[in-house]
């Protein structure tokens, strides 16, 4: 090799200095790989879930989902992350809910992830996590400055009524058809009206000029057979559409259509996608591929048993201190005998 | 009046010709499944890799013969996935009175098996699991089935199962790590349904009888969730309803690992509910579809499991005979595990 190609050599003290610094460079290099190791090795995190109640049988959002199956969602979903859950039931009860949270705070949890339908207490429950500097993630029903996870019953409305009017339109164009809003219209929760109302634009999006009636159950799915029943008595010969507010009145609804003889004459679609209109391969629930040709053309999907992993994904970047839209809401769709196995793939084939 | 007919038949059959390929469509496999290490024509998978070298070295596990049964018994009332049967009928004619055959009285039974082949302790084949139409080596099955059984893939392909088992007690590996959560169905500890079992896990088995798994090797997972296939019937309903297994994970470092098969004392080897809600079975695309390496489900693991524990081995000789079936997706087999 020619000397020209060779680098300088260094001078004497230079020697020394590197001979002395180079293990203490090495040293510090093995720190420095360690800690990044370390940091490598994700943390775990303690998030707490204070659920709206578990009470057996409580329905919640006006669907068909139990709080048991929230809180199943976000058991299933927490195998994906480095986190360990505490769950808290409120019991729709505001001591309940300020004593989980104190208890929470008392545990240390990371993250408080509340899911409470009373505002005042809401608010109660974020100044004291906000002054335990705990920070908290809202379902449904925000808690003040806290992002919110929650369900957009317009838009879920919307997506049924706009199902109803297209199928309408496609298939009775000529024959004389009514709206019909069937559900528990009494139901204090404003979630409730938020849906009739997005039903009723959807209805007309491709019927603008339809008359729509709405059926008031009270809370009472035995009440749809007297309801649906009169109005079909009252409208021979008409096609009716019905956007039912929930799934146990559209089978309801159903069976009603079916008592009248008039099966030929409906079209329904629920809300929630709950287990009582779909389930596993051989099950041969309403919404099934095996069902097409049934008159509930469908639900709109509330997604309560999959909480978890749409909550759960936010949490994570809250604790590790990214960006978090204030807002975000349900991707409602409309689960037909077409999509049911893709959205909802059956494993449980007992 | 020909002319206008002529004109008819030719727009009809141009308008055949048309929707032709819409009909004839099929998906591009290529883009869908990888192909197999093995060829283009490969219909056989994993067992490639039972080479005589692998059958001897596997021979070594055979220390003092001591035979482990290591499959469920095939009876009513077990355990079915879904609308699954197995039903038997005894053809013994010649017991009735005077319907013995010549002087010297020969009398014989035979059995009508009614069965679906996915029943009690089986394999699936590589004709079992695909994405879309497409099965492993990027073969679109829509073409390969007939209205009794597939043109390709079929059992017939296989080759051996004489291999070395390698036994991970993930029950072991849960209590150690201070994880272990069981059902309460379960009279023995069982890990819960639902649970993922990580690479970290299996490697962690490995560890605990300082094992390392080599290419041929077939892996048998102890999950204790076999329990409840034990009491049937009376827990088939919450054997059913879920399982712990492999998560995609692990699925895909075994696929690494160049082994032959999973098997494991659940109905699906993989975990239940899955990782993804969204995703169907998707362990099983990644093990069978995409790599052809076998899904051996209701292995009765216990036995092998106290075995191991005993002696502080891990492995044993594989002897499995999976049925020359033409064309079928998978069979019941009987392993034993011999020491």
């Amino acid at each position: 090799m020619g000397s020209a190609l060779r680098p300088p050599a260094p001078r004497r003290g230079r020697r020394r200095f590197f001979l002395w610094i180079s293990p203490g460079w090495g040293l510090l290099l093995l720190l420095l790989a360690g800690a990044s190791a370390l940091v490598a090795q994700e943390r775990r995190y303690t998030i707490a879930f204070a659920n709206l109640t578990e009470e057996p049988g409580v329905t919640l959002e006006g669907t068909g989902f139990t709080g048991r199956e929230v809180r199943e969602s976000f058991a299933l979903a927490a195998r994906r992350h480095p986190i360990d859950l505490v769950f808290y039931d409120n019991q729709r009860d505001p001591k309940k809910a300020l004593a989980n949270v104190e208890e929470a705070i008392g545990r240390k949890v990371h993250l408080y992830i509340q899911y409470c339908d009373d505002p005042v207490t809401n608010a109660r429950v974020g100044e004291r996590l906000r002054a335990a500097k705990i920070g908290v993630l809202a379902i449904n029903t925000p808690v003040p400055d806290a992002p919110l996870y929650t369900l957009d019953n317009r838009a879920a409305g919307r997506i049924a009524g706009e199902a109803l009017s297209e199928y309408g339109v496609k298939n009775w164009r000529s024959a004389p058809t009514i709206g019909v809003v069937l559900g528990n219209m009494a139901s204090r929760d404003h979630r409730v009206s938020e849906r009739v109302q997005g039903a009723t634009e959807g209805l007309k999006r491709h019927l603008p000029a339809l008359k729509i009636s709405t059926l008031d159950t009270q809370g009472n799915a035995a009440q749809v057979a007297t309801l649906v029943g009169k109005l079909l008595a009252s409208h021979p010969a008409t096609k009716v559409l019905i956007a039912a507010m929930d799934d146990a009145s559209a089978l309801a609804a159903k069976s009603a259509l079916d008592s009248a003889g008039r099966l030929h004459d409906g079209a329904i679609v629920g809300q929630g996608v709950d287990r009582s209109v779909h389930g596993g391969i051989n099950d041969r629930k309403e919404i099934d591929p095996a069902n097409r040709g049934s008159i509930v053309l469908g639900s709109v999907a509330f997604y309560l048993d999959r909480y978890g992993y749409d909550v759960l994904p936010i949490a994570m970047r809250m604790l590790r201190g990214e960006a978090v839209a204030p807002r975000t809401v349900t991707a409602h769709r409309l689960i037909t005998a077409a999509n049911v196995f893709i959205e909802y793939p059956p494993y449980d084939m007992n | 009046m020909r002319r206008k007919a002529l004109l008819v038949a030719t727009l009809m059959l141009a308008g055949l010709i048309a929707s032709a390929p819409a009909a004839l469509a099929q998906t591009d496999c290529t883009k869908v499944v990888p192909p197999s290490p093995w060829g283009p024509n490969d219909q056989t998978g994993a067992t490639n890799r039972v080479t005589p070298a692998v059958t001897k070295a596997a021979a070594a596990e055979i220390k003092d013969g001591k035979v482990v049964v290591m499959s469920y018994p095939l009876t009513d009332g077990i355990p079915l996935f879904g609308t699954r049967f197995s039903k038997t009928i005894l053809t013994a004619t010649t017991l009735a009175p005077g319907g013995a055959l010549g002087e010297n009285q020969l009398t014989y039974m035979e059995d009508t098996w009614l069965s679906q082949s996915h029943v009690g302790t089986h394999l699936d084949g590589m004709g079992h699991i695909g994405r879309k139409d497409c099965y492993f080596n990027q073969i679109a099955m829509g073409k390969f089935i007939t209205q009794n059984n597939m043109t390709k893939l079929g059992l017939e392909h296989l080759k051996s199962f004489a291999t070395r088992g390698v036994i991970v007690d993930m029950v072991k590996v849960y209590q150690a790590a201070g994880k272990f959560k069981t059902n309460a169905a379960c009279k023995k500890p069982c890990i819960e349904k639902g649970t993922v079992i990580t690479k970290a896990d299996i490697e962690a088995g490995l560890k605990m009888y300082n094992v390392t798994l080599r290419e041929g090797d077939i892996l048998i997972v102890h999950t204790g969730w076999g329990n409840l296939f034990e009491q049937y019937p009376a827990q088939n309903a919450v054997y059913n309803s879920g399982e712990p297994g492999i998560g995609k994970e692990a699925a895909a470092w075994l696929v690494s690992q160049k082994i032959v098969a999973v098997g494991s004392d659940t109905w699906g080897v993989e975990v239940i509910p899955g990782e993804d809600p969204k995703e169907a079975f998707i362990v099983h695309n990644i093990l069978l579809t995409d790599a052809g390496i076998h899904i051996i489900e209701n292995v009765r693991t216990d036995l092998m499991a106290a075995e191991a524990d005993q002696t502080k081995r891990a492995t044993f000789f594989f002897s499995m005979t999976v049925p020359k079936a033409v064309g079928l997706t998978g069979n019941f087999v009987a392993i034993e595990g011999i020491r």
